[in-house]
């Protein structure tokens, strides 16, 4: 069988900052009870000249920098995104001929919650091993979007996370993949709607719990793989609980999950929240180790990969504009600031 | 914002393209069919350096319509490390931060939007590394 | 020397006030001025064979029907020919109908700068008819004013010559001294110079107030060349034209060498002071373009009034006051009296006009010879550069 795996990644967080303490005395929360639950103690914010397609195009430069190889052999860009800023107009194409890559390219935008852009993955990942293209770029952007006072509103952030996927130069290898999908109504946003809406508690048990727990059982059970046959291990992380709970009901840990949790430092990145976490572990990740990810996508389903490092990596780890350089990089605003940022003083 | 002017200027606000001359070895921006330099059209697209360092700057709070969402914002000549030299927005500081010669790096971002409902303009801009 | 052409002559000058009329259009304001010119001239109008209109952009309506309207108007059945600028449009206008006169074209022309600015109410238009006046695509675009563009220019100055804020702001505070003076003006009142050092910088270091403000007004000239005055005895009034000059330089400030010069100045007023055979120092007075502080500090630089670097220091010093080494826009230059981009060349003229024959009352400037205007599109792109001198002078 071919081959198949990551070659390169890249990532983007925007320099913007604002605090739990921030929106908590807005609404007249506890900041420090709200910080303990959520483990998040501010998110990254979108600049005023920033979007998802912007985001997308800065973190697929990062990968196809690290890479170094021509960006025309890339054949397919799938960007996953639940705030792509062109209702009908794909953000895809402005990646596409951003980077550039040739004319002669699949492209797609694609939505599944926080889960689109490993929605990507897969399909970049079956495409090359069906032989169909050289190279795949999976993108997960998002300026994520949050009600004003909702919960959702503490870590609701932005960021950006590209995989290039090929056969040659692979950094980790595909292992397996496998998903899991059922109706869920835990959180939606109806066309039109500036917001999304959730069913709060819901949310978890049945949805974030029940997906990710299915998808990352069904994979190791797959492979003949168990918790402690891996390194890493990355899951969505809506907050930073959510990840080290489930983790744990799967026999994983901290020590596997906690490289992997930039929520720590951002917030909720949605599409690219996971994604992200796999960059990171790939910034430091060592050949021979092993990576298990699990992302999830409210409505809702998880895809779980695992990934196994090879000696490739060591080459593809200096690079200066990696996730602890987005992290440092800040600027702390305040709510006044954060309103107009988001768009919310019409 | 007209549809055919952002799709005929698209690559060279998205990737920041002049020419290198063929016969005179010379290059230059923006992107043309004649080297501005000694007129031949034996050129070649010519992507700019990405990073270079401001040769003058300044902030600016009265901006035109379509860029007012952004202002105030900082504003600058750099310096390419090719030697080329643009107009281009700093962003992502603070102006009272900016000095001449800071290094700076190039970027992907919003330059206009036509209101809610038209097109938005994406092109490069800087900032610090 | 007969190589450029026949000897041309202003021999009428019609202004109206500037400021901000929003009961007047464009062709109200024009009409006022064109019949001024024409009841100065005291020529009959139908002597008048052709019409030059330099403007940056019309009101509402289209420019055809605002020059055509303003002709009728004036009851001058002819035809004419919009020249466009940016905001040296006057200026361009007046040298077109300068070489239809000098070629032997026409002998009697009338020259109309127009524009109404107060038109443009809404946050950031007036911003965006600038921005056709600089690099539209990578500088506008990209997010340059000219505003902007003219406070890193500022900033060089600064940096390569020690220029000063306090004497930046001795340009305004000069030309509003001597807008005070002028009828025409849309400011009449001294502003002391703390209140330009302390106002809110918009684009640092140019603060609100440095700005020349963009408002209305019309100006007009009746040119004529010798052949008219071969024909026509006793005309009075008449100034010659000793040279008129149009140099340029590139668009753009980044692909220049320097901020700090501007060329196109430099080129069209050594050509100027060749052809006339004078040398700057012969000048008494002068109509800069002063737009911005800088602006009038890079122009006496670059027109050769003062050393490069010396700009700041000589207005400071008071050198170019009125009456002073050189007086520099009695008039109170854009600034005091105001800048519709169309109206200023032309208006400039009017006022050296005036200055040469003596009419200027109480910002008359004393033994004049030889008078100069200068006017530029946005950065420097173009510059235009006439000299003036007295009525009996041989060209
Ligand atoms: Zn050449």
């Amino acid at each position: 069988m071919n081959k198949v795996g990551i070659v390169s990644y890249g990532s983007y967080i925007p320099k913007y900052r604002i605090s739990v303490e921030e929106i908590a005395h807005i609404w007249g929360e506890d900041a420090t009870e709200l910080k303990n639950q959520l483990q998040v103690p501010k998110k990254s914010v979108l600049g005023l000249d920033e979007d998802v397609v912007t985001m997308a195009v800065e973190s697929a430069r990062n990968a196809v920098n690290l890479w170094d190889g021509d960006p025309k052999l890339i054949g397919a860009i799938y960007v996953g995104s639940e705030s792509h800023p062109y209702a009908v107009k794909p953000t895809a194409t402005i990646v596409s001929e951003a980077l550039p890559t040739g004319k002669e390219i699949m492209a797609a935008d694609l939505e599944f919650a926080c889960k689109a852009g490993t929605a990507g993955m897969q399909m970049c990942f079956g495409l090359v091993k069906s032989d169909m293209i050289n190279y795949g770029l999976a993108i997960g952007s998002d300026d994520s979007q949050a009600k004003p006072s909702d919960p959702l509103e503490y870590t609701a952030a932005a960021g950006s996370a590209a995989i290039l996927i090929g056969r040659e130069g692979i950094i980790a290898e595909l292992e397996g993949t496998y998903s899991v999908t059922s109706d869920t109504p835990d959180f939606w946003r109806r066309e039109g709607a500036t917001y999304p809406s959730h069913g709060q508690r819901f949310t978890g048990k049945p949805a974030y719990f029940q997906h990710s727990i299915d998808a990352t059982k069904g994979m190791m059970n797959q492979l003949q793989t168990n918790p402690s046959d891996y390194d890493y291990v990355v899951f969505h992380q809506p907050n930073t609980k959510f990840p080290l709970s489930v983790a744990k009901m799967l026999g994983f840990t901290k020590e596997q999950v906690e490289l992997s949790l930039v929520c720590r430092h951002i917030g909720n990145t949605y599409s690219a929240s996971s994604m992200l976490g796999l960059n990171r572990i790939l910034e430091k990740a060592s050949s021979g180790e092993r990576i298990l990810m699990t992302s999830y996508g409210s409505g809702a389903g998880s895809d779980s990969f695992s990934f196994m490092v090879t000696d490739k990596i060591e080459e593809l780890q200096a690079y200066p504009f990696d996730i602890e350089y987005y992290i440092k990089r800040t600027i702390d605003i305040n709510y006044g600031l954060y309103t107009r940022y988001k768009g919310l003083l019409k | 914002m007209e549809p055919p002017k952002i799709w005929r200027e698209k690559r060279q606000r998205y990737l920041a393209l002049g020419i290198s001359c063929k016969k005179c070895g010379k290059r230059s921006f923006p992107l043309s069919e004649y080297c501005p330099y000694c007129g031949t059209n034996d050129v070649e697209e010519y992507r700019l350096a990405e990073t270079g360092k401001i040769l003058y700057f300044t902030n600016v709070s009265m901006a035109s319509n379509e860029m007012a969402f952004n202002a105030p914002y900082c504003l600058g000549i750099i310096e390419l490390n090719d030697g080329i030299k643009v107009t281009g927005q700093i962003i992502d500081c603070d102006y009272k931060d900016l000095k001449n010669g800071m290094e700076v790096k190039m970027v992907f971002r919003i330059l206009a939007r036509d209101g809610h409902e038209g097109l938005i303009k994406y092109g490069f801009k800087f900032t610090s590394i | 020397m007969r190589m450029n052409g026949k000897n041309v002559f202003v021999i009428g000058t019609g202004l109206t006030k500037f400021g901000e009329f929003y009961d007047r259009d464009s062709t109200s304001l024009a009409t006022e001025a064109l019949n001024a010119a024409i009841n100065d001239a005291k020529i009959d109008r139908s002597s008048i064979k052709s019409a030059y209109f330099g403007f940056m952009i019309s009101n509402s309506s289209p420019h055809s029907a605002f020059s055509s309207k303003c002709l009728r108007e004036c009851n001058v059945s002819i035809p004419f020919t919009r020249v466009e600028a940016g905001n040296a449009s006057g200026a361009a206008a007046f040298h077109q109908a300068y070489i239809s006169l000098a070629s032997g074209i026409h002998d009697c022309v009338a020259v109309i700068g127009s524009e109404k600015l107060s038109d443009f109410v809404k946050n950031g238009t007036i911003e965006k008819i600038l921005g056709s006046t600089i690099d539209y695509q990578w500088e506008y675009e990209i997010g340059a004013t000219l505003t902007s563009l003219y406070a890193m220019i500022t900033k060089a100055h600064m940096r390569e010559f020690h220029t000063t804020m306090e004497q930046l702001a001795s340009v305004p505070v000069k030309n509003h001294k001597n807008g005070k003076e002028n009828p025409h003006a849309q400011f009449r009142r001294e502003i002391p110079l703390d209140r330009f050092l302390s106002a809110k910088r918009i684009s640092d270091p140019i603060g609100r107030f440095d700005l020349a403000t963009h408002c209305d007004g019309s100006s007009a000239l009746i040119l004529v060349s010798e052949d008219y005055l071969e024909r026509n005895n006793g005309i009075k009034n008449k100034i010659p034209i000793l040279s008129s000059e149009h140099s340029s330089d590139v668009l753009t400030l980044h692909h220049r060498e320097s901020l700090t010069e501007f060329k196109s100045t430099v080129t069209a007023a050594k050509k100027a002071f060749t052809k006339v055979g004078i040398e700057p120092t012969d000048i008494a007075v002068a109509e800069v373009h002063d737009s911005f502080p800088i602006s009038e500090i890079l122009a006496i630089e670059d027109l050769g009034f003062f050393e490069k670097g010396e700009g700041g220091k000589a207005t400071e010093a008071g050198l170019t006051q009125l009456n002073s080494k050189i007086s520099v826009n009695p008039s109170g230059g854009l600034k005091a009296r105001g800048d519709p981009f169309g109206a200023t060349g032309i208006a400039q003229i009017v006022e050296i006009v005036e200055q040469l024959r003596g009419r200027a009352d109480k910002r008359q400037v004393s033994e004049v010879e030889y008078g100069l205007t200068h006017n530029i599109m946005g950065t420097g792109a173009l510059a235009y550069v006439n000299i003036f001198g007295q009525e009996e002078m041989e060209q």
